[in-house]
């Protein structure tokens, strides 16, 4: 069975009927993991009694493979009576996962704002809230365009995880075709390829949001 | 001028009289960094209007001592009271405080990401809680105190060190403090701008202001200080007038310190 480029062609629209849950999954995911990830973050700084027990929660949300986290949240949680639509459950699954290697890119992204900064933020009596938002964030977001980036595109490529919960998406919609025609060849590649369409739009996104944030040369 | 006698007491009761109150007072404050005793029982106290000059060899407790007084720095052990208000590891309201000392930093600590005139207003919109005509309206007041108004749209990396310094002093100066604290704040300056910075500081002192200045640079000490310190090891070694300090230093540590800034 060799690879038919005008079948390849034709399953397009096909695939793409996955891409709407694919994006919306991906952005929603990413956008959690972000919060979560900062959230993780600032508790983490809060104080010298809560910054180990950050440090094991982080660890452990990254020690455990996303599929446990994901059948975890999707069976177990019913027995508790708290039952979600199973996007639901992908997108907070995802978010929580990735929050675990976000709040590793904040940490290491308020790392590189020199601790003066805060200082003089306090000096003027701002709240530490205040200092956060519009002294640190700020100059942080400079330090993880790059990496931020970098994981945007592992989200994306993770949401076909969401199977498992029968979240419909672009990979469910070429195994559609694949077990319809019995020609599997033809729909990874056409996915394959609209995946690597949209981690560049999201590499552009991140290159425009870099340039944006007046980073010219990647910060020491 | 005030002369101030050598004698620590004495000192004082002429001072509050002639000023009137207590800016900040420092009691038998002792400081560690793990087994390291950085502050050795120091006691200061700057009445209101007073300029203090501290000076002394690098890794004396300067920088600590200062950073204690708006609490940048916690001390284990003492009394530090600013404004009347005591300062203990549990004080509440510590931003409350920290808006009446105003702090100018070696390094600047310009926050890069805003503009000058957003640097001096962002304490005023979001602590003080002005509108942000009234706080730019403080802004270019200040700007226009420092001289350098016509900077004020900006960025920090876009002004010389002298003028970054100059912006930092007017966003302190923008909380409207009581008491100015100054970390060495010309000792990061190419020469040819020390003095630009150093006017500033003369013409706020001139104004009133309650300062205590980390610096070596003596011809200001002479100029405008009302009591030099001296701190070695973690301790007050001396103080005095300045033309005492300079003229008729008593303690050994503080003559040798003397000839090496001198020579
Ligand atoms: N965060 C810190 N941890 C440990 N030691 C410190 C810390 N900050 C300062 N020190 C030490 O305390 C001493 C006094 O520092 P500092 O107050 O900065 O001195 P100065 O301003 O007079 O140069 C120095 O020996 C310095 O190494
Ligand atoms: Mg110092």
């Amino acid at each position: 069975m060799s690879f038919d480029f005008a079948f390849a062609l034709k399953i397009v629209p096909r695939v793409l009927e996955g891409i709407g849950n694919t994006l919306v999954v991906a952005i929603l995911s990413f956008m959690g993991a972000s919060a979560l990830g900062f959230l993780w973050e600032i508790a983490r700084r809060s104080n010298r009694h809560v910054r180990p027990v950050m440090q094991f929660v982080v660890d452990a949300i990254r020690s455990t493979p996303v599929l446990a986290q994901l059948y975890f949240l999707f069976y177990v949680l019913p027995y508790y009576g708290v039952v979600l639509p199973a996007l639901v459950v992908g997108v907070f699954g995802l978010s929580f996962y990735y929050s675990g290697y976000l709040s590793e890119v904040f940490k290491a992204g308020i790392d590189l704002v020199p601790r003066g900064q805060g200082e003089a933020a306090q000096s003027l009596g701002l709240s530490r809230i205040h200092t956060v938002i519009f002294v640190i964030a700020p100059q942080m977001l400079r330090n993880v365009a790059a990496p931020l980036g970098a994981y945007s595109v592992s989200i994306l490529k993770a949401t076909p995880y969401l199977a498992v919960l029968a979240v419909p998406e672009m990979l469910g919609s070429a195994f559609d075709v694949a077990s319809e025609t019995y020609r599997y060849a033809e729909p990874m590649f056409v996915a394959g390829i609209l995946f690597l369409c949209l981690a560049l739009i999201a590499v552009t996104l991140v290159n425009w949001l870099e340039r944006y944030l007046g980073v010219t040369t990647p910060p020491h | 001028m005030t002369s101030n006698p050598t004698d620590e007491q004495a000192g004082m009761g002429s001072i509050q009289t002639v000023r009137g109150g207590t800016a900040v007072s420092i009691e038998n404050v002792s400081k560690w960094y793990g087994n390291f005793q950085v502050l050795r029982d120091v006691n200061l106290h700057v009445a209101t209007g007073e300029r203090i000059v501290v000076c002394g060899p690098s890794g004396s407790g300067k920088s600590t001592l200062i950073r204690c007084v708006n609490q940048l720095e916690k001390h284990q052990r003492g009394r530090i009271v600013v404004n009347g208000t005591e300062l203990r590891p549990g004080t509440k309201g510590l931003p409350a405080i920290r808006r009446e000392v105003g702090m100018v930093f070696q390094q600047f600590n310009l926050f890069p990401h805003l503009n000058v005139i957003d640097n001096c207003t962002l304490a005023l919109v979001r602590a003080r809680k002005l509108a942000r005509n009234a706080a730019e309206a403080v802004a270019m007041e200040n700007l226009t105190r420092v001289r350098i108004p016509e900077q004020a749209k900006k960025f920090p990396a876009q002004l010389s060190g002298g003028q970054q310094q100059r912006v930092a002093i007017a966003r302190a100066l923008c909380m409207k403090p009581k008491i100015m604290l100054f970390d060495e704040p010309t000792s990061a300056l190419d020469p040819e701008m020390i003095k630009e910075v150093l006017d500033v500081m003369t013409r706020l002192a001139d104004e009133g202001m309650t300062m205590i200045c980390v610096t070596h640079e003596m011809g200001f000490a002479r100029e405008v200080a009302d009591r030099v310190i001296f701190m070695d090891g973690g301790e007050i070694v001396e103080q005095a007038n300045p033309a005492e300090f300079f003229s008729n230093p008593v303690q050994v540590r503080t003559r040798q310190f003397l000839s090496q800034l001198l020579h």
